[in-house]
């Protein structure tokens, strides 16, 4: 409302001023008096029904919830008088009458808003002393989610969601009273592009992550702001992963990335991400590359990434030598970083090598809420930096014997093309070089094979659909031998001395941001947490 | 898709045609479904949510949170006995287990040959012939040995439970009764016969709608649902200008134990209500009508409904009532079994489709009220004294009454009285006044305790029964007028068996929508339980006042404060009676009731 007044008011002593319909709660959020609440979600209609926030205003005889109540004009509130105290402690002991208490067993335990509130809110004696209601526990509602009805607070959040959010409707609270309970219509289950939000948007243990369920205990997780990688959409994220690794390998059989978690973005994903970029997470331990690959006709042997380099370079500076490096061509990829495709840019300018595109994966589903068809995080950065797009002509051009010696990054031009393509490239190629992540047939028909490295595994930015450069962090280091793409490259160009080298993303970045004019003006520090959009 | 639900879709398309929106048609379908299938299966869960444009899973909540859908089928015969309060003072524990020995079944069964389900519940509103149970669609009651013979036997031979108005005490003529005692008096024909709509047509003709609302303003008539706002104020709220349709909305779901009333209007007299509507209507400019008459109340919904019929033949309402050119449709809604739809918000939500979850306030149902339209709602009889206002004047109606609570209202008796049953009386009678109209407690017992108001109300000791019976002098005395359910108790009553089942009551109907009603209400029954079972704990009486206390105010209708008053009131005042109960592990009365009042010996 840009015509709204504002409204001053006072919580617990201090005078501020907010929006006209600002709620009670933003305001003490905004005041630094956070209230608890349970039921309220920023992203979801108010539901009012928890009571945690209940809060003493002056003039009202009851206790009111924040959530709903809006901030008027010389209103008084209190958040942490004797009155609102006492009554967040007695909603928290109804709230935990009937609950199992199964926190030992509970994968909620440790981020658990019952615990979390119960040492900050609760801390009284327990009275409670007749017989728990029962209800169903361990129930899958679907591929994705468990449901303990015990644990269940009845928020309404989970049913809200797939109400407001995804339209689905699955989730209701059946019964009434206190054999309320949460549940999916017989016979049907929780099953759509996002059902791994509710587990996320659960305040208590009722629903938990199938996938993540008892893999590990939440306080050996670390936390790494990054963006997922799986579409354009570029939703932020937090990866999670087991940082006891080295003391408690057994944990997921050494897998390192336990989870991801969405991070609030107003812009791109709001507090959302869909389920097939949260677990595609389990990419990143699978199917890796951990070794340089060479291959001399007939069967790969694991090489050193000095043979690898001086093979490649000898492949090239003939061309060079000649001025015939219109033989060379550069797939690059699209799940590329813009560093590194920036890098790579420069290696090739320097090199006066003319045929460099970058290359999608195939498309695939897409919807209108956050699901974007192309499956890659970067491929507006690749438009960003002028670099052209489409490979098949390049490998077209390699089976023509037009090339010499071609360069692929990331994405397997089988699944893309078709196998007959690739090998024909392959066999009429002096060099075919794959330097990607993941083993596929690509890389099977390479004569030389680099292992890169996933975005978990390094610093960058990618720039999403919107034209949004944001921020990926390294959160795991490269699985065996793996490099960074940007250091492949910076690793390539020593070799052939070219005088190009870098030490760092950000020292690519701030190069870029300088050269760039899609980019012009653009830090780290500016693209912070949040993202900042292209500049040009 | 079977063919069977499907050959329901003509009717369904019918009920679909009433309502502004698809999904108020939900509780009419799912009866429709039920009536053919004899329960609504997950399938004809998928069929309605498909009609009415939600998901199953928010069809099977409907389902779920009503009493009257069936999952599994019931018996031919479904004997449902009242097991709230009034009925248990006057030996409902003695007919259920008769009962459930002669069919050799327990509540919640049904016989091998399926022809008997056999369930309890919560108050079915007819407390004047205590102890009552409804079977199929028919009230029987007050149950005896024969009655209990007869539904054994020949259950096909039962009578409905008589209709008896017991009378008005102290007042000069009836005034919202004046035809319950007329032959046939639920028919047009007699009630045109008594002036019947010209307090209706007089408004329409000769006043102007504020001169309407300036009537019922001055004749102090409040809310008789229990709340008691001033009527003519509620009307006044209801915005002059809007853009949206506005509608009327009759909240007939009477379910407050002890209270009779809307029934009695409904089945009695209902074009009194009707008139009363049509004259709210067009003070507040309203075209369209819904009356959400109680589940249990079937036949009340048939007079209501043929009532409606034949004011549209009489030109009463449709396109242009009294050939005025105002317009007004009434639809008879049937409510599904929750007694948490009687709350104004929770009516509407329910009205549409929903669970009967009260809603957050503002805004307010005169805003924002059905399908977000501006909404005036009204109780049965407030409305009903409509017409009586505008044909004598606010001033004649509210000189009847006491203080700010204007005119008559009618008063349910029942519990240990010798003629339980509804009166009439000013708002001004006394408690004491009335128990001696209703003929005193039995011959050689004594009065112990008075509820005033409906079971929520705070409980009255014997020594506080001369206060008057309007709003505000019950206020004063402690306690509220509510729906005017007078629940008599004698000094047969054992006191935590009576708060038993009022704590029974509300731990079943709490909606579970806020924490401390959902989670309180059935604490504090398993305590007083216990207590009932003799293990009670000498820190539970204050465990029961300190979680009474912490539920009261707390959450988003009043239903937990009337789950807390009860509690608070019957503890505080026979403090001695529970401390006995909890040192000695039983009780010091005998037996809670004299069986020998129905006829049936233990």
């Amino acid at each position: 409302m840009p015509d709204a007044k504002p409204i001053t008011l006072t919580i617990d002593g201090k005078t501020m001023t907010v929006p006209d319909g600002t709620t009670v709660l933003q305001a003490c959020e905004k005041a630094g008096s956070p209230v608890p609440f349970y039921c309220y979600h920023p992203g979801l209609s108010i539901a009012g029904n928890c009571r945690i926030c209940l809060v003493e205003i002056e003039g009202s005889p009851k206790l009111q919830i924040a959530c709903y109540t809006r901030a008027a004009e010389g209103m008084k509130v209190h958040t942490t008088s004797d009155t609102t105290l006492k009554g967040r402690q007695d909603v928290l002991e109804f709230l935990l009458i009937n609950h199992p208490l199964d926190c030992p067993v509970c994968d909620q335990a440790g981020e658990c808003w019952l615990q979390d509130y119960y040492m900050q809110h609760g801390l009284y004696d327990q009275r409670f002393n007749e017989t728990k209601i029962k209800k169903p526990k361990a129930v899958p509602v679907g591929p994705t989610v468990m449901l303990d009805a015990e644990r269940c607070i009845l928020c309404s959040r989970c049913v809200r969601f797939t109400d407001e959010v995804t339209k689905t409707g699955e989730f209701g609270i059946f019964n009434r009273g206190d054999h309320s309970e949460i549940g999916v219509h017989p016979g049907k289950t929780l099953d759509n592009k996002y059902s791994g939000n509710v587990v996320d948007i659960c305040p208590v243990g009722a629903l938990t992550d199938r996938d993540f369920r008892f893999k590990c205990r939440v306080w050996y997780l670390r936390s790494t702001n990054s963006v997922c990688p799986g579409c354009s959409r570029g939703c932020n994220i937090e990866i999670h992963d087991n940082r006891e690794r080295e003391w408690r390998p057994h944990i997921a059989n050494g897998e390192r990335v336990m989870r991801l978690k969405p991070r609030y973005n107003p812009d791109v994903n709001q507090w959302w991400m869909c389920d097939a970029g949260r677990y595609g997470y389990h990419a990143i331990d699978e199917n890796r590359l951990a070794h340089v690959l060479l291959r001399d006709g007939g069967a790969a042997r694991q090489g050193r990434w000095e043979e690898a380099y001086r093979r490649l370079a000898g492949a090239l500076e003939p061309l060079r030598q000649a001025g015939r490096l219109t033989q060379l061509g550069v797939i690059l990829s699209s799940h590329l970083t813009n560093e590194e495709l920036y890098a790579a840019k420069r290696v090739c300018a320097a090199l006066k090598a003319p045929n460099v595109v970058f290359q999608r994966p195939k498309s695939g589903d897409h919807d209108d809420l956050l699901i974007q068809a192309d499956k890659s995080p970067n491929a507006r950065g690749a438009q960003a930096l002028k670099i052209p797009e489409g490979a098949l002509a390049l490998l077209e051009g390699a089976a023509g014997k037009q090339l010499r010696a071609l360069l692929v990054f990331g994405q397997d031009l089988v699944e893309l093309f078709g196998e007959a393509k690739v090998r024909q490239a392959a066999e009429a190629l002096e060099l075919l070089a794959y330097i990607g992540p993941h083993a596929n047939k690509t890389a099977e028909l390479a004569h030389v094979v680099l292992p890169g490295a996933v975005y978990a595994e390094k610093d960058g930015t990618f720039t999403n659909v919107q034209g949004r450069v944001q921020r990926i962090r390294q959160a795991v280091a490269p699985w065996g031998e793996a490099k960074p793409e940007w250091q492949i490259l910076s690793d390539l160009s020593s070799e052939l001395r070219l005088g190009l080298s870098w030490v760092d993303p950000q020292l690519i970045f701030e190069e870029l941001a300088k050269a760039e004019p899609s980019f012009r003006g653009l830090t780290y520090a500016a693209v912070g947490e949040q993202g900042a959009m292209l500049t040009g | 898709m079977s063919a069977e639900l499907e050959s329901l879709r003509p009717q369904a398309e019918a009920i679909l045609a009433k309502y502004e929106q698809q999904r108020a048609a939900m509780l009419p379908l799912l009866r429709l479904v039920q009536e053919h299938q004899g329960r609504i299966s997950p399938e004809a869960e998928e069929w309605v949510g498909r009609l009415t444009g939600v998901s199953p899973a928010h069809v099977h909540e409907v389902v779920t949170f009503y009493t009257l859908y069936h999952q599994q089928p019931v018996g031919a015969y479904h004997i449902q006995v009242c097991t709230n309060i009034t009925c248990a003072l006057r030996g409902s524990a003695q007919c259920l287990a008769a009962i459930s020995e002669r069919l050799g079944i327990q509540p919640g069964e049904t016989t091998r040959d399926g022809r008997y389900t056999l369930s309890t519940v919560e108050c079915l509103c007819a407390c004047e012939v205590a102890p009552v149970m409804q079977v199929n669609d028919r009230y029987v009651g007050p149950i005896t040995h024969e009655v209990i013979g007869t539904l054994v036997a020949q259950p096909e031979q039962l009578g409905s439970a008589p209709l008896k108005f017991q009378g008005t005490p102290g007042l000069v003529e009836p005034v919202i009764s004046k035809r319950f005692t007329l032959k046939d008096s639920h028919t047009i024909e007699a009630a045109v016969r008594d002036d019947a709509y010209a307090a209706a047509r007089k408004a329409l003709t000769e006043m102007t709608p504020q001169q309407v609302i300036d009537e019922v303003t001055k004749a102090n008539l409040r809310g008789l649902g229990g709340a008691g706002f001033p009527t003519g104020k509620k009307w006044s709220f209801i915005p002059k200008d809007s853009p949206e349709p506005k509608f009327l909305v009759v909240n007939a779901d009477e379910g407050e134990p002890g209270t009779i009333k809307d029934r009695y209007i409904i089945a009695k007299d209902p074009h009194r209500l009707l008139e009363g509507m049509i004259i709210a209507a067009y003070a507040t400019g309203a075209h369209k009508a819904y009356v959400y008459i109680r589940g249990e109340y079937v036949e009340p919904a048939r007079i209501l409904q043929q009532a409606v019929k034949d004011a549209y033949k009489y030109g009463f309402l449709g396109k242009s009532a009294f050939n005025t050119g105002f317009a007004l449709d009434v639809v008879v809604h049937r409510g599904a079994g929750a007694y948490i739809c009687g709350e104004e918000s929770a009516l509407l939500e329910s009205l549409e489709g929903k669970k009967g979850f009260p809603r957050l306030r503002p805004p307010y149902p005169a805003i924002s009220g059905l399908f977000a339209s501006p909404t005036l709602i009204n109780n049965v009889e407030t409305l009903a004294f409509v017409p009586t206002i505008i044909q004598k004047g606010g001033d004649w109606f509210a000189r009847l009454g006491h203080g700010k609570s204007g005119g008559t209202r009618l008063f349910s008796v029942s519990g240990h009285v010798q003629k339980p049953g509804l009166y009439e009386a000013s708002q001004g009678v006394t408690l004491r006044e009335l128990i001696e109209a209703a003929g005193g407690v039995p011959e050689g017992r004594t009065l112990k305790a008075v509820i005033p108001g409906g079971i929520s109300a705070k409980i009255l000791r014997a020594d506080e029964i001369d206060v008057h019976m309007d709003f505000d002098s019950l206020l004063a005395a402690k306690t509220m007028a509510g729906s005017a359910g007078v629940i008599v108790m004698d000094d047969t009553t054992c006191m935590v068996r009576a708060l038993w089942y009022a704590c029974k009551f509300f731990a079943h109907e709490s909606c579970g929508q806020c924490s401390p009603c959902r989670e309180g209400t059935g604490w504090i029954f398993k305590i007083i339980d216990r207590m009932m079972q003799g293990r009670g704990r000498p820190q539970d009486l204050d465990s029961l006042l300190g979680i009474a206390t912490n539920m009261e105010g707390r959450t988003i209708c009043v239903f937990a404060d009337a789950a807390a008053w009860p509690v608070q009131s019957y503890i505080t005042k026979f403090r001695e009676e529970f401390e006995y109960h909890v040192r000695e592990g039983k009780c010091d009365i005998g037996s809670e009731v004299r069986s020998q009042m129905t006829g049936v010996s233990v």
